[in-house]
């Protein structure tokens, strides 16, 4: 510790720290343009020089680390000219053309030199242009470096955070201009982060010019309704129109960054093709119907079909509506039939919440990412939780440690990798497997009683490392760190739950690196905002909320479909979940759906499903309701409503009361929040979980609220993890592609299909397979090329990515131009595929 | 005085290594090889070498920094981008006498414990290059470099990295910046290159000039070296005198001769009889200038420092009556602005405000208050850049505004040059 006199106040501080942190502890401001806490220092702004007792030169504080007896001075005339003067050199060239600057208003330079002068101008000399006209960097970014002010937070954000490094300088001195190479169009991951670092109106979002002005902006918080990272963010409207999305330096585990889904994807909520009244089918077709009319349908029908009834709600809704779903049926309908996923089997799911143990409660990622080995697999990381991504990178870049990705495709992150294998596709329960063997050679004594390592002890090692498909030096390696000194954190993503034989080798490593003493630390890595919060709140055919087990096992969305082809299952209500589309195999759905006698969908546009529907409510978006969303680690924060449901739509919660209301007048709560207090009562892990976020643009950037942390659920016998097993369908020559399949970068199931924004940036299908496998087929990027299975064909645009494992082709779930789910044959097992020139 | 820097200077074909084993290259080496290294550097501190490359720094001192453990990778990185304009003098070495400075770069590595070096060299010396290039070769081939170096066990390699014509590459951090790869903008200090400077290691940047004089100390004694010159700024150093005396060019001479000396013994005096000294730049366009009365300056580091000037890289510029001193304050404003590597605010913005005004005033349309304006903008700028490069920009103007503040106001009163 170093004790430090800042403007004569005695402050003791951790030695090491900056100046400026510590300052800004004790309660002085000192402004700054080019210091940001995430980013490397770089001290060129000089905004933040300061006086030191004993030293001639005035030194900045975002660089200089205190030293014990120190006497900082930050208030001074010497300080505060310098402070002026800093400005007055920034404003010598800049564009000062505020009033039609997007940035006009709320403009860090704006603001300095209101508060620190120089209020008269002494630069009378022309000014230097870059250009005379704003240009088009991306189809997301437009520039005027005309109003930089060479913090260079756009290119170190690009480089150190993101990873994409397609920012950089060109000239040299007061020509200097942060740009792509040569001011090129990008290519890059589009997620604006350089935008938002931008203390001027120099990098500005494309959707969002000339819209408004800052202050005619009304804003909410809330979290980003994508993948499950759980970023905070605040939306912004004008009008009754969601205009911009923005994160705040310091708030949330994002902090200031957002991947293009959340910063720019916030657009389908003003889409012209939302659902705004209810529609009720008459003699084939669906036709706008009043509330009562629909509710009466249901309400006939519902009772007609009895506990012959089933329940399908999208892992985008809130805990609060989650829970009133599976109230619903559970204590109103009778029904235990209930799921919140149309792609997970539900015992995949149960044995993946035993084997991440998130029974036990919130793992923090910062935490995770404290450990001195870090493992992730069963995630493409980089497209699927891309903020995720940005943890992992920053954090490794700054402490030594090791960093494993153990993927079939290549991505961004391998770029911060102490290690990177390259596994066959679905084969994570083979690597860990042959990793937990490795680990079981040593400690064979520490390891005899770990449950279920009777299932490998007396596999080969060659056989194992063969079937995953790398080589025994590798598995060795992986081994080595894991088993060496300190803690273990690991990143599991949604393969696991796609290829469900992976969950016992995942559950085995955990308990035998636990068996030797460890600390390990796992962090689910999921792909939708509240798939964690679903499964807490019980919307699952084999355990009620928290967990906690249940009297009678229902089916899931496969079983409850199996069931409606038989005409066992009579009616289905299906809230914000697009089955049809998501479900593997297609035709399999859609023969099950038209064996239903009745079919409810809620949803916010008229989905694959809902053209199916015999009545079809108008749902809201996130930007119009009240709740909490708990994202994979475990993180219950509160989303705020900034909208009302466009026309006669309802928020969801309403709704599904409103159902329930039918049958019994007193079905509720009644609102959000005393369904939460009834949360807080009977689901013990949201008991005492605290939802106070300091929402204020805090400088101090402590993103890690461990307090919204859901606890441990306590009683997790009753999770019923048996029958897991991965099923491919045989290697042919005719078919040599393995085809996976998850997210886009630029798309979350098919919810973002309605974002023009994002829409722009990918529209069209993209096949990906590696470039080895390009080059020996004689394909290349870009090419137009066809997807053969056994079921279906498609066209789609190839697309290369060198390093990545043979064998494998992926197509996202996202293109409603290439439905992937009609490669899959129920029963079948995961589909080959060929790839030909088109 | 006997010249160790220039003595090939000349001699056309003596900087091979025949010729140089001939006059006794490579025994500073030799001798090396038979103390241990921190004897070395002992020996340099003795000898009270001081950086050639202008601060000044004692190079045994900035050796002995380097941290001992065998086993970290260390790096010297000499400083061959001579950008600073009036200066030539590694020039000078490098091409006349490239074993020179090669010897005294292994003598530097051995004694820090360097397995590699790098010579940054600026990228307009293709000649010195080449020359630099065909010697290491040489160096190679007789065993001076590669592995076992004479049969001491110590091995190194030496490469030369080329820059791009960036003056700021000239500050070491930057030129660890532009070897890497990077773009050339100085880094952040502390850490200082000393503990982690080229790929994260420690690193030792010395300037030509300074290397060069390692092997006469390793060879005739630090006693014999700190016997030159004062006290404490002892040695040879090479002086670039150009501008208006009869004969310009390289002189070596020890440290703390007077500026009338080097002028007027030395350099045969102004190169037109009829007209005046006005003012001398001592050290590098980013020294202050000295006017007439003060000749009798010895050059060397402290008596410079003293007069509130610098003796810099040894660029003495001569200046005769007939010089407008507006036009001279402008061209060098102009050379900063123009290297200024747009890094930090001051430097960046104020660099080319300062030209701006200066230019303003020079084609005569200066306005009142424009002398304070630039005093003022010195003041801002001056002492809160990152790196000196800002630094020298003003203390070059205000070097001209001290002593020719008349000149400047003469312009902008009467829109006119008062010399000419």
């Amino acid at each position: 510790m170093s004790t430090v006199k800042i403007n004569g106040k005695e402050v003791t501080v951790k030695d090491g720290t900056l100046i400026l942190d510590a300052a800004r502890d004790a309660g002085f401001e000192i402004p700054t343009f080019c210091y940001q806490a995430d980013l490397m220092g770089v001290g060129s702004c000089r905004m933040c020089l300061v006086e030191i007792e004993g030293q001639k030169k005035l030194q900045p504080s975002c660089i200089t680390p205190v030293l014990h007896g120190m006497s900082i001075h930050t208030e001074t005339p010497t300080v505060m000219s310098a402070r002026a003067s800093m400005l007055e050199f920034l404003l010598a060239n800049h564009a000062l053309d505020c009033p039609v600057c997007d940035k006009g208003g709320e403009c860090e330079l704006q603001d300095m030199v209101y508060k620190y002068g120089p209020h008269k101008g002494r630069h009378a000399e022309p000014k230097f242009k870059f250009q005379e006209k704003d240009y088009v960097l991306s189809p997301v970014i437009i520039k005027n470096s005309n109003r930089c002010v060479q913090c260079m937070k756009c290119v170190r954000v690009c480089g150190e955070v993101v990873g994409a490094n397609v920012l950089g300088a060109l000239g040299r001195g007061d020509h200097q201009e942060e740009t792509s190479f040569l001011r090129s169009f990008l290519d890059c991951d589009q997620d604006g982060n350089c935008i938002e670092v931008c203390p001027v109106g120099c990098f500005m979002r494309l959707p969002y010019r000339y819209k408004t002005r800052p202050w005619d902006l009304k804003g909410k918080d809330t979290v980003c309704p994508y993948c499950a990272t759980g970023c905070r963010m605040v939306i912004e409207e004008r009008d009754g129109i969601v205009i911009r999305a923005k994160a705040q330096l310091g708030v949330g585990l994002n902090s200031e960054t957002l991947c293009a889904r959340g910063r720019f994807g916030f657009d389908f909520i003003n889409s012209p093709e939302r659902l705004t009244k209810p529609l009720v089918k008459r003699f084939g077709t669906l036709e706008p119907a009043s509330w009562e009319e629909a509710l009466g349908v249901i309400k006939d029908n519902f009772i007609a079909a009895g506990k012959n009834i089933g329940g399908i709600a999208s892992a985008r809704l809130t805990d609060e509506e989650l829970y009133l779903f599976q109230k619903l049926f559970r204590s109103m309908l009778g029904s235990p039939n209930i799921d919140s996923s149309a792609r997970w089997a539900p015992e995949a799911v149960e044995g993946f919440i035993k084997a991440t143990g998130m029974d036990e409660g919130g793992a923090s990622a910062f935490d995770c990412m404290e450990s001195d080995t870090v493992l992730i697999t069963g995630t493409h990381l980089s497209d699927e939780n891309p903020v995720t991504d940005y943890i992992v990178r920053r954090i490794s870049a700054g402490r030594a440690m090791n960093l494993v990705i153990a993927s079939p495709r290549a991505m961004k992150l391998d770029s911060s990798a102490s290690q990177i294998v390259r596994h066959n596709a679905a084969a994570e329960g083979h690597l860990l497997d042959a990793v937990t063997l490795s680990v079981y050679g040593g400690n064979v004594d520490k390891l005899r009683d770990v449950p279920g390592i009777n299932r490998i002890k007396d596999a080969r090692q060659d056989d194992l490392a063969g079937k995953a498909g790398c080589s025994a030096d590798d598995i060795k390696a992986i081994a080595r760190k894991l088993t060496g000194e300190g803690s273990v954190g690991l990143f599991a993503g949604t393969e696991f739950l796609r290829y469900p034989g992976s969950i016992p080798g995942l559950a085995l490593l955990k308990n035998a690196l636990k068996a030797l003493g460890k600390k390990v630390t796992i962090i689910p890595v999921l792909d939708r905002a509240n798939q964690r919060g679903a499964w807490e709140m019980g919307v699952h055919p084999g355990f009620g909320p928290g967990y906690s087990p249940v009297k009678e096992r229902g089916m899931g969305c496969a079983d409850m479909l199996e069931a409606a082809s038989s005409g066992e299952l009579q009616a289905l209500y299906v809230v914000q979940s697009d089955i049809v589309a998501m479900h593997p195999d297609e035709n399999f759905v859609r023969g099950a759906l038209s064996g239903l006698k009745f079919l409810v969908v809620q949803d916010c546009f008229m989905s694959e499903t809902a053209r199916l529907a015999n009545v079809v409510l108008p749902a809201s978006s996130f930007a119009e309701k009240d709740g909490i969303l708990t994202n994979q680690e475990g993180r219950a924060q509160i989303i705020r409503k900034l909208l009302p449901p466009p026309v006669k739509a309802k928020r969801d919660i309403d709704i599904i009361r409103a159902v329930g209301e039918t049958f019994d007048r007193s079905f509720g709560p009644k609102n959000p929040v005393l369904v939460l207090d009834e949360i807080r009562k009977e689901v013990g892990m949201y008991g005492e979980v605290s939802l106070a976020f300091n929402n204020k643009r805090n400088v101090d950037n402590k993103l890690d609220l461990k307090e919204a942390l859901v606890k441990p659920a306590g009683l997790a016998e009753g999770l019923n993890a048996s029958g897991l097993e991965t099923k491919l369908e045989p290697k042919t020559d005719e078919h040599p592609f393995l085809l996976a399949t998850g997210n886009h970068l630029f798309h979350s199931g098919r919810l973002s299909r309605k974002s023009p924004t994002l829409i722009g940036l990918l529209k069209n299908a993209i096949v990906e397979i590696s470039a080895e496998d390009a080059s020996a087929l004689g394909l290349m990027n870009g090419d137009k090329v066809r997807i053969k299975g056994r079921y279906y064909e498609a066209y789609a645009t190839l697309h290369t990515r060198s390093g990545s494992k043979g064998g494998v082709a992926f197509i996202a779930e996202n293109y409603d131009d290439v439905p992937v789910n009609r490669f899959f044959r129920r029963g079948e097992g995961v589909p080959r595929v060929s790839i030909t020139k088109a | 005085m006997e010249k160790i820097l220039l003595k090939n200077l000349g001699r056309p074909g003596f900087h091979t290594i025949d010729s140089c084993l001939v006059n006794g290259g490579y025994n500073g080496l030799t001798e090396a090889f038979k103390h241990a290294p921190e004897s070395i550097i002992q020996m340099v501190k003795d000898s009270g070498l001081r950086g050639r490359g202008g601060a000044g720094f004692p190079t045994g001192l900035k050796w002995s920094f380097i941290p001992k453990d065998p086993t970290i990778q260390k790096y010297l990185c000499c400083n061959a981008d001579e950008g600073e304009p009036g200066t030539f003098k590694d020039r000078g070495i490098m091409e006349n006498d490239p074993h020179l400075l090669i010897e005294g770069m292994i003598i530097a590595s051995y004694a820090i414990g360097a397995s590699v070096s790098y010579i940054y060299i600026r990228g307009e010396f293709v000649f010195g290059t080449r020359r630099l290039e065909a010697a290491i070769k040489e160096a190679y081939e007789k065993g001076f470099l590669g592995k076992n170096i004479l049969g001491s066990g110590f091995s190194h390699d030496m490469y030369i990295h080329r820059g791009f014509g960036a003056y700021i590459c000239g500050e070491e951090t930057a030129l660890l910046e532009s070897i890497e790869g990077y773009r050339g903008q100085p880094r952040k200090k502390p850490p200082f290159p000393a503990l982690s400077g080229l790929y994260g290691k420690p690193t030792v940047i010395n300037n030509v000039e300074t290397l060069a004089c390692v092997p006469a100390i390793i060879e005739k004694g630090p006693k014999w070296f700190s016997s030159i010159g004062p006290e404490k700024s002892p040695g040879p150093k090479i002086f670039c005198v150009s501008g208006h005396v009869k004969k310009p060019g390289l002189y070596e001479l020890p440290l703390g001769t007077t500026m009338r000396d080097l002028i007027f013994d030395h350099c045969g005096g102004m190169l037109n009889e009829g007209r005046g000294l006005k003012a001398v730049i001592p050290g590098g366009v980013s020294a202050p200038m000295l006017n007439a009365h003060e000749l009798d300056t010895p050059l060397d580091f402290d008596s410079l420092a003293a007069k509130g000037s610098m003796l810099g890289s040894g660029a003495v510029v001569v200046m005769d009556e007939s010089t407008c001193m507006v036009k001279t304050a402008l061209i060098i404003n102009r050379f900063f602005s123009h290297e200024s590597c747009g890094k930090c605010t001051p430097c960046r913005d104020g660099t080319p405000w300062l030209t701006n005004i200066l230019k303003r005033i020079e084609y005569g349309n200066g306005r009142p208050g424009d002398v304070e304006l630039l005093e003022s903008l010195c003041t801002n700028i001056f002492g809160r850049t990152f790196c000196p490069l800002g630094d020298g920009a003003v203390m070059a103007l205000r070097g001209a505004l001290k002593n020719f503040r008349d000149e400047f106001q003469h312009h902008i009163d009467h829109k006119r040059c008062m010399v000419s």
